[in-house]
């Protein structure tokens, strides 16, 4: 008893000196990551800004021009960033909702008591740990036109060889394919986490009560995984949004700009047409889109926790 | 009774065939990557492909003896370790504060992950111009440097997650026994967190490892990575195939390892500690 109220006692203490000592101590924790973020995301954000005002070769010594609003001015009639917009929404809207649906129905494939099945699971998350280089690589060898196992695949089921990576639609859907490929394992193993805190009660409730499976997915599970599908949601939204890696190693960017998404029209603007103040500018366009879809998702998030 | 049982055993085969089968698809092109680089030049690129052959690892040969194959590996690995001890050490200092004194709250977490979800190139521009002025493009130090943006906000989610578990009472008690607040931290919270530890260094290993778009801006030839290096073996002759896919082949061994050693965390890293 006599220990107890002295720690009681110690502990009250201990709280009280929170405030102050205790506080200052955890600013110190945190400040080095603070400054270190601040010096590379805010001042560059910043810095960026001012640039986004000039015409700005990457080469020193071509002379800066101020142009005010001219470069965003000039975005708004820009038949390539136009185009990097219709590209973008394409892609991200294709590969969420590909990715989504096919990880849910792989979730539930997956989602089993049996030990053999669990232990397989990893295998599926192989395309999303290796290196995006690498999986570009990979799919660039099997869509090439003479030499790709893919043609000869579907030649094997009668359909003629096609130029994947030649014509516009192919290429864009190709490049949707490789994300689908390199993702929807991602969004599988978030469901299948989601799906495992569900109480199993739940469903066998429904099942004694005479519930269609069907029904048990649209009404019990779907319901019930809301939060960890906006999760997954948030998660690829943003990743697709940035998409770079894959668009330049399988297709950069072309045939005719029909995989230019907006963040290989940033890189090609700045670092190809060397035109940093044009790239400077669309480069603050993505990061306002990119923060609002960002923000959305945490407030949408935020209020589904609290109802759930 | 007995009819029941077996109906419900026909249902696992028939789900195990079907996982199998839906495997198999998913792993076919890790499968082709790897036959490729197993054949020679001229089972390379036979069509129709010969799907039996006599494997050779020519190609790997030629990769690391006559590449610079080793090269860049090293200095991959130069740049990540150095950027992961860095990422760690801020992050978890970071994260051990902002889970036990309460600083910064929420709009501070959300920050670190806003910065998650910025696109990479869009920082890459300012980032090439103050880089450029401080003439450190092409040296060793800008990409441990670049790679904190991405490693020290995940760093400090993973951790906040694993020190969120840790019920703080032990911590109390151990300062109302008189340990210091770094005894505590050294003592008491070092040992519990080091498998969360182990398991956030190794994915940030990972996501520097596979990094591409920084690596290929700010590098030049004397410190350029991996994914850089093996994706300028393209720009050559289509018919380097064989030796493409042997250098991607091994630059895919350490991640997909190290995640299988740690896949009971795969979730928490891919998720930014959001989900368990």
């Amino acid at each position: 008893m006599t220990t107890l109220s002295t720690l009681t006692k110690a502990r009250c203490r201990w709280l009280a000196k929170l405030g102050s000592r205790q506080k200052r101590y955890g600013y110190v924790l945190v400040a080095p990551a603070v400054l270190v973020l601040l010096l590379l995301t805010v001042y560059p954000s910043l810095y960026m800004l001012f640039v986004s005002f000039y015409d700005w070769a990457i080469v020193a010594t071509i002379p800066r021009r101020f142009v005010g609003l001219g470069q965003y001015l000039w975005m708004v009639r820009d038949p390539d960033f136009r185009g990097a917009i219709l590209v973008t929404v394409i892609f991200v809207m294709g590969v969420v909702l590909v990715e989504m649906v096919g990880g849910f129905i792989l979730a539930m494939l997956l989602f089993t008591d049996s030990r053999g099945i669990r232990r397989l699971r990893f295998a599926f998350l192989i395309p999303t740990i290796i290196a995006p280089v690498v999986v570009g690589l990979t799919w660039r060898w099997m869509l090439s036109a003479d030499l790709g196992v893919i043609n000869y695949l579907i030649g094997l089921l009668g359909i003629s060889k096609i130029g994947w990576l030649a014509k516009p639609l192919p290429a864009l859907l190709s490049v949707m394919l490789v994300d689908i490929w390199q993702w929807t394992p991602f969004t599988m193993f978030i469901m299948l986490a989601g799906l495992e805190s569900l109480p199993v009660e739940f469903f066998e409730a429904a099942y004694v009560d005479g519930a269609s499976p069907w029904q048990v997915v649209r009404y019990i599970i779907l319901p019930m995984l809301i939060p960890v599908i906006i999760i997954a949601l948030m998660f690829r939204t943003l990743d697709a949004f940035k998409t770079f890696d894959i668009i330049y190693i399988v297709t950069r960017g072309g045939p005719a700009h029909a995989t230019n998404v907006l963040s290989y029209n940033v890189w090609r603007k700045g670092f190809f047409e060397n035109n940093l103040g044009y790239a400077a500018a669309l480069s603050v366009v993505m990061i306002i889109l990119a923060t609002v879809m960002t923000q959305v998702y945490i407030r949408v998030l935020t209020r589904v926790r609290r109802t759930t | 009774m007995y009819k029941r049982k077996t109906s419900i055993s026909t249902k696992l085969v028939m789900r195990y065939i079907l996982v199998v089968v839906v495997l198999a698809l998913f792993l076919f092109p890790i499968y082709w990557l790897f036959v490729t680089s197993l054949k020679n030049r001229v089972n390379a690129f036979s069509m129709p492909p010969h799907w039996i052959f006599i494997p050779t690892l020519e190609n790997y040969v030629h990769v690391l003896l006559k590449t610079n194959f080793l090269s860049l590996a090293r200095n991959s690995l130069v740049a990540v370790l150095t950027n992961v001890a860095i990422s760690m050490s801020v992050g978890s200092a970071a994260a051990y504060g902002i889970s036990r004194f309460k600083v910064g709250q929420r709009n501070l977490l959300f920050w670190f992950l806003s910065i998650r979800m910025i696109p990479p190139i869009v920082a890459s521009i300012p980032l090439f111009l103050i880089a450029a002025r401080l003439r450190l493009i092409d040296t060793v130090v800008i990409l441990p440097i670049l790679y904190l943006v991405l490693n020290v906000p995940f760093v400090i989610w993973m951790m906040k997650s694993f020190i969120d578990e840790i019920p703080e009472e032990i911590e109390e008690s151990a300062i109302v026994e008189g340990c210091s607040h770094l005894g505590v931290l050294w003592r008491i919270v070092l040992p519990l967190v080091a498998p969360g530890l182990v398991a956030t260094a190794v994915f940030c290993f990972i996501f520097a490892w596979n990094e591409f778009l920084f690596a290929m801006l700010f590098t030049g030839a004397s410190t350029m990575t991996l994914p850089v290096g093996i994706s300028s073996f393209i720009g050559q002759e289509e018919t380097l195939w064989g030796y493409i896919t042997a250098a991607a082949s091994l630059a895919a061994i350490p991640p997909v390892i190290f995640a299988w050693i740690f896949q009971r965390y795969l979730v928490r890293g891919l998720t930014f500690g959001a989900l368990k």
